[in-house]
């Protein structure tokens, strides 16, 4: 089969009924030759929780594997940094998105793809919504924290008139 | 009590596709990730996580914080999650399967769909629902590794890899391998459902369902004894119109994989499978699918 053929629904499957069709109920379903094999993860298993157990690992193994977590954990934020350094240049960001849709004089292009205007209008509606989000939290946080602040305030005069 | 339909599946199988189109049934009801039998009591998905990447973190919760603010508060809003969190935290020593019984009779007689893939890495979390639902229906959801694995990695890095501690160790470093995941996910699924009767499973291709998605749907709505009229599979054709295919107020934003819910419409399409004897793209050694692998994927259909 090619790289770009998709399986069709007649894909050959060996002795297998179709594992499409539903699983016939009895006695008669073919069990998988794979129950009670090993699992391919080198690191052995709690019985406990039934879950890989890198502490049982031998010290060299685990000594890679912490190497391996720290260059993941380094690559991860690397990459989370360069996603925020992004989120703070909103001029430069609204600068780029625009772009699309107005020219030097401030005109739309004649043969703007529709594609890129919903795209756009998605982006904005997708900021739009965030905002309004970081602003409900920001809000109910001033809330809570007034709350505070009133009730600290009444504790003290209370405080003070009893002396 | 309908008894609930669950996707079993390793993450990147199509399963927030599958699960929000089969739960836009009429007689459905289709829940975000719970993850509630991560854990064997609901204060659990609280006490923090096993680990520095676990999956029982804040997220974790979002999806049964967006449930409970639907199905109780009637909209998800942040006055309702809060509702939604004490609602919890009064059930907090409950345990995860009495929860979810709740949460089922409270949607009967609407039968429940969910899915959450981190119920894979353990058969005991899948004996936890099996033991709160006798009778569940479960649909084991496959993938092509390939197509699997390369998804698996473009998300958060390929950080689910580590969870289930999907590596390869080589001479003096070792690598992230996802092919490991795939394996030994779906063997825990295969595992598991040799404890639970023939009529209580059935097993998919997602490609299979991407490409006609109007036949494998209805094949899965006359097993778990739903209709399979002409109405009932053209609302399944939709599932942007889930309460949850969308992202949630700001105290629980997500509670599926944020993909899904950036763009829920369903377009029929035939994905392209490569062949199993192909390079695997994320190994930088050219290196192609372990044999362990290749034996298990053309045992589900593929060649």
């Amino acid at each position: 089969m090619s790289d770009d053929k998709a399986v069709s629904e007649q894909t050959p499957i060996g002795a297998q009924p179709p594992v499409s069709e539903p699983k016939p109920a009895g006695g008669d379903k073919q069990k998988p030759p794979f129950l009670g094999t090993k699992r391919l993860s080198p690191v052995p298993i709690n019985p406990d929780t039934d879950r890989a157990d890198p502490t049982k690992l031998a010290p060299h193994q685990e000594a890679l594997r912490q190497a391996m977590l720290n260059v993941f954990t380094a690559q991860k934020a690397r990459r989370s940094l360069e996603r925020q350094v992004q989120h703070i240049s909103p001029n430069r960001n609204l600068a780029e998105g625009i772009k699309i849709l107005f020219d030097d004089k401030g005109q739309p292009p004649a043969n703007v793809p529709l594609e890129d205007i919903v795209e756009e209008r998605r982006r904005l509606e997708y900021h739009v919504k965030w905002f309004e989000g970081i602003l409900a939290e920001l809000r109910n946080r001033l809330v809570r924290v007034k709350e505070v602040e009133d009730y600290a305030f009444e504790m003290l005069s209370r405080s003070l008139d009893d002396e | 009590m309908a008894a609930p339909i669950f996707l079993l599946a390793p993450p990147r199988s199509y399963t927030s596709l599958v699960n929000a189109m089969l739960g836009q049934h009429p007689q459905a009801f289709g829940l975000p990730e719970l993850c509630l039998f991560n854990v064997e009591k609901l204060v659990d998905l609280w006490r923090g996580s096993e680990g520095p990447i676990s999956e029982n973190g804040a997220v974790a919760r979002h999806g049964l914080m967006r449930a409970l603010a639907e199905i109780y508060g009637g909209e998800q809003t942040t006055a309702t999650i809060n509702m939604a969190r004490a609602w919890a935290g009064a059930r907090e020593d409950w345990t995860s399967g009495r929860v979810f019984q709740e949460i089922v009779a409270k949607i009967d007689p609407l039968v429940a769909v969910e899915k959450s893939p981190s119920y894979t890495m353990s058969k005991i979390r899948m004996q936890w629902m099996y033991e709160a639902f006798p009778d569940a229906r479960f649909v084991h959801l496959i993938r092509h590794p390939i197509g699997q694995c390369k998804s698996l990695m473009a998300i958060n890095e390929g950080a689910f890899a580590i969870k289930v501690e999907a590596i390869e160790f080589r001479e003096d470093h070792c690598v992230l391998e996802p092919q490991i995941a795939w394996y030994d996910l779906n063997l825990n699924i295969l595992e598991f459902l040799d404890t639970v009767p023939d009529s209580q499973q059935i097993r998919m291709r997602g490609e299979d369902i991407m490409g006609s998605p109007e036949k494998h749907l209805a094949q899965i709505a006359e097993w778990a004894g739903l209709r399979t009229d002409a109405e009932a599979i053209e609302e399944m054709m939709h599932p942007e119109r889930s309460p949850f295919a969308c992202f949630g107020p700001i105290n629980a934003l997500f509670g599926n994989d944020p993909n899904f819910l950036a763009g829920p419409v369903f377009e029929p399409h035939k994905p392209k499978i490569p062949r199993l004897s192909d390079p695997a793209p994320w190994r930088d050694d050219g290196g192609g699918l372990y044999p362990e692998v290749i034996e298990m994927a053309r045992w589900f259909g593929y060649e």
